[in-house]
């Protein structure tokens, strides 16, 4: 359903997530995040494979969000054209950094 | 596996108790074999020892035995032929003297004075005397030569009476006169009392010492008065190369009788002419006939050849043992030469006899041998029997055996059967007992069944009490799925007093408990607050977290404050205490029920529809701020629409658009719109009914996962 490749290049950490991230895979996506924020100065969200993203992992994000401003940096690259509807639609392109 | 007098066919039991039997089998199988091989070999042993021995007695005896024979045999025939050759060499001396005489008298004829002679006096008989015969037809009485002869008569007389071995001396005249001195005067006559003719040129003697021209030794010759037969030596008297007479000794040599009853069960010696001819042998010898000169065999030119050969050597030199087959049997034979008469004594024995004594002892060693090869076989028979004894004990007890150490093994294994049948029907615990205590595999698998048995047991006690709390939980759950939906207005009509509007509000949670709600208030009698929230993450923590947004944004609303307000505020107090970082969307919206006008304000949260008096439905694009609770400090921008009469709201959560079906596919807002505009005047509650039939259509049987909830609001005309 939800597959997470992770790259950690000295203090920055990418994270290619591919599928859906809802209520059922969230909590892995999650905790595949958290686990590795350790002394991760940025962090970059590729996302060109993401189909779809549910409220439950919105939280992810917003959760992920506030632990990088206080680390460093978190940004979405490669965003569809469906899921930006999704951020915009719930005012999340206004705090994300998405390029 | 079936049981049978106690004994479990096919099973653990058999099994050991075949085990051992094969076993003892083999084991008794080897035994026995090697037994019977080492019994074998032991029996070849004597067996062989004993061919061999009889072989090495047989040859030992028979060397010894020829040895023995050839010495004895040889040594008594030369001293035979050595004694009878005496006597006969005295008969020669006889001869020599009488043909001396007669010679001296015949060559002094002219001037010797003629002696009287007479005729056989029949009553002399007994009484050696000169007797007188003639040929048939010869005058006698003017005979020459009777005259001179007759001066022989008193040496003849003495010599007859001096020596055993003269039988008869007589002179035989070439005018066929003839004087004999004997003691057998009557003999001469016949029954009529008339003197017998003597055909004395005839006789063998007179012709075969004629022939040979010296001294000659007839073979057996009938006698000329009795029935029997006699040996004669005679010579021939000659004068002046006349032959006047012919001198003879009947010879009856008393050890010719020796030889003549020399059989006895050893053998029996006999005497062979010159010309090879039987003379003296004792009767019924079984070999040799004796027959007269003209009828017997000479035995020199026997058809058998060992015969023929011993025979002709023994008339020249000792021969030495011989073997000679007469007749089917085996003889030793031994001859040695009689100088004086060139003949020869043959003693002869039968094989048989000279080997009884070896045929003694093997029959004597035979029979001991037999006696110890029967003591052996009787031993061997009787360990035979022994030992077979002993295999069917030792397998009777090695079954007796193998069936105690089986019980042993089999009963505690019955025993568990029988128990963990028990506990299989009745439940229950396996208890260690006794009889499982056995210090081997059989205690280690009773030692497994009682951990498992007691595992299995605190098993179901914690799956009890599992199933207990998660009934539990569900129960409680369920209540709280029961307050929750208590907590949204759910009584329609809502205001049924207000006839300018209608409203209708559904929420179908995926799972038992959601984080959607609605909600919809009077504020004062002018205007009315609709309110649709999606809080993020499902189950009781959104739930909870729903609750307090509800109560929260009700609150802030019914205090009078603008929407975006409501909103500002109910962030304020969620962010204060969102350890979890849960947030809400919520499109807020207050009406002026007078006017239609709607002052309204979005937090993250979905486009509403709007449908105009006569339109149809369409999303209204309006700004959004940030969901409530994502972040302190949000501000949120209100804006205006207004609903004409015979227009509509419809308000939903993203469970509608993000419905999906089995290929993936979302609902989307383009088919929500559809569905909606299918009967776009309809009341709110068969609008809701429109958009969820058609929803279900889309998904199928394809599971769910979001909550689906929807208001729709109708201001009449």
């Amino acid at each position: 359903m939800l597959k997470i490749t992770k790259k950690l290049e000295e203090r920055t950490l990418t994270v290619e997530a591919s599928g859906r991230i809802d209520t059922t895979t969230a909590p892995d996506f999650e905790n595949e995040i958290k686990d590795s924020l350790a002394s991760v100065s940025e962090l970059i969200l590729d996302f060109s494979k993401v189909e779809y993203i549910s409220s439950a992992g919105l939280r992810v994000l917003l959760s992920a969000q506030k632990i990088m401003t206080k680390q460093g940096s978190m940004k979405l690259t490669n965003v569809s054209s469906e899921i930006m509807e999704i951020f915009e639609v719930t005012g999340f392109s206004d705090i994300l950094d998405i390029e | 596996m079936f049981k049978k007098y106690g004994i479990t066919f096919g099973g653990l039991q058999q099994k050991i108790i075949n085990l051992v039997l094969v076993f003892l089998l083999v084991l008794t199988g080897v035994f026995g074999g090697m037994s019977v091989f080492q019994s074998n070999a032991l029996s070849d042993v004597v067996g062989g020892a004993r061919v061999e021995q009889e072989r090495s007695i047989t040859q030992v005896s028979e060397a010894t035995m020829h040895a023995t024979v050839e010495g004895t045999m040889q040594q008594s025939t030369t001293m035979r032929a050595k004694i009878a050759d005496d006597d006969f060499l005295e008969v020669v001396e006889n001869i020599k003297l009488m043909r001396s005489v007669a010679e001296d008298l015949f060559e002094k004829r002219d001037i010797i004075v003629p002696a009287a002679f007479s005729l056989p006096d029949p009553a002399d008989d007994g009484k050696v005397t000169a007797q007188v015969l003639y040929e048939q037809g010869v005058d006698y009485a003017n005979s020459e030569y009777l005259g001179i002869a007759s001066h022989m008569n008193n040496l003849m007389i003495a010599m007859y009476n001096n020596s055993s071995n003269v039988g008869s001396c007589y002179i035989g005249l070439a005018d066929g006169t003839h004087i004999a001195v004997n003691d057998m005067s009557s003999d001469k006559y016949d029954e009529s009392g008339r003197l017998i003719p003597f055909p004395v040129r005839e006789r063998p003697w007179y012709k075969g010492a004629v022939e040979a021209g010296d001294i000659y030794f007839t073979g057996l010759e009938n006698d000329t008065y009795t029935d029997g037969i006699c040996i004669t030596c005679s010579a021939p008297v000659t004068v002046d190369g006349k032959l006047v007479a012919v001198v003879g000794i009947d010879v009856t040599i008393d050890n010719m009788d020796e030889i003549v009853k020399s059989k006895d069960a050893a053998g029996f010696s006999c005497v062979v002419s010159d010309r090879g001819q039987v003379i003296f042998a004792p009767e019924d010898n079984g070999i040799f006939d004796i027959k007269v000169s003209a009828e017997a065999e000479d035995l020199t030119k026997s058809d058998n050849k060992d015969l023929a050969e011993l025979v002709s050597r023994s008339l020249s030199e000792p021969t030495g043992l011989s073997l000679v087959t007469i007749n089917g049997r085996d003889y030793y034979m031994c001859g040695s030469p009689m100088k004086t008469v060139g003949w020869s004594v043959i003693t002869v024995v039968d094989k048989e006899i000279t080997e009884q004594p070896t045929k003694q002892m093997l029959d004597e060693y035979s029979r001991i041998n037999d006696e110890a090869t029967d003591k052996f076989e009787t031993g061997v028979k009787r360990t035979e029997k022994t030992t077979l004894v002993m295999i069917l004990l030792v397998m009777i007890l090695g079954s007796a055996a193998a069936l105690f150490v089986a019980n042993r093994i089999v009963r505690p294994i019955e025993h568990m059967t029988a128990r963990l049948d028990r506990i299989k029907a009745a439940g229950g615990e396996f208890e260690m007992d006794e009889i499982y205590r056995t210090g081997d595999e059989i205690q280690v698998l009773a030692e497994s069944f009682k951990t498992l048995s007691d595992r299995t047991r605190q098993y179901i006690t914690e799956i009890t009490e599992i199933t207990k709390e998660k009934e539990r939980i569900g129960t409680e759950l369920e209540l709280a799925n029961k307050i929750q939906a208590d907590m949204l207005p759910n009584i329609f009509p809502p205001f049924p007093e207000r006839p300018e509007f209608d409203l209708y509000a559904t929420m179908t949670p995926a799972k038992e408990v959601g984080g959607d709600f609605y909600d919809f208030f009077l504020i004062d009698d002018d205007h009315l607050c609709m309110v649709m929230a999606d809080v993020s993450g499902k189950g009781v923590p959104a739930a909870l977290f729903m609750m307090m947004s509800k109560i929260l944004v009700n609150n802030f609303a019914n205090m009078g404050i603008s929407p975006a307000k409501v909103l500002e505020q109910t962030n304020t107090v969620i962010c204060k205490n969102n350890e979890e970082e849960m947030f809400v969307t919520v499109w807020l919206g207050i009406m002026e029920i007078s006017t239609g006008k709607v002052t309204a304000a979005n937090a993250g949260h979905e486009y509403p529809v709007i449908k105009s008096a006569d339109g149809g439905f369409e999303l209204l694009k309006d700004k959004h701020g940030f969901v409530v609770g994502g972040m302190e400090g949000v501000r949120y921008k209100e804006y205006e629409f207004t609903i004409d009469h015979g227009g509509a709201l419809f308000l939903y959560t993203d469970g509608v658009p993000e419905a999906t079906n089995s290929e993936n596919e979302l609902f989307g807002t383009d088919r929500m719109l559809t569905a909606l505009n299918a009967v776009k005047d309809a009341e709110p509650k068969e609008l809701l009914v429109n958009v969820k039939q058609s929803v279900d259509d889309f998904v199928g049987e394809a599971p769910q996962f979001d909550d689906l909830t929807m208001l729709a609001f109708v201001r009449h005309r």
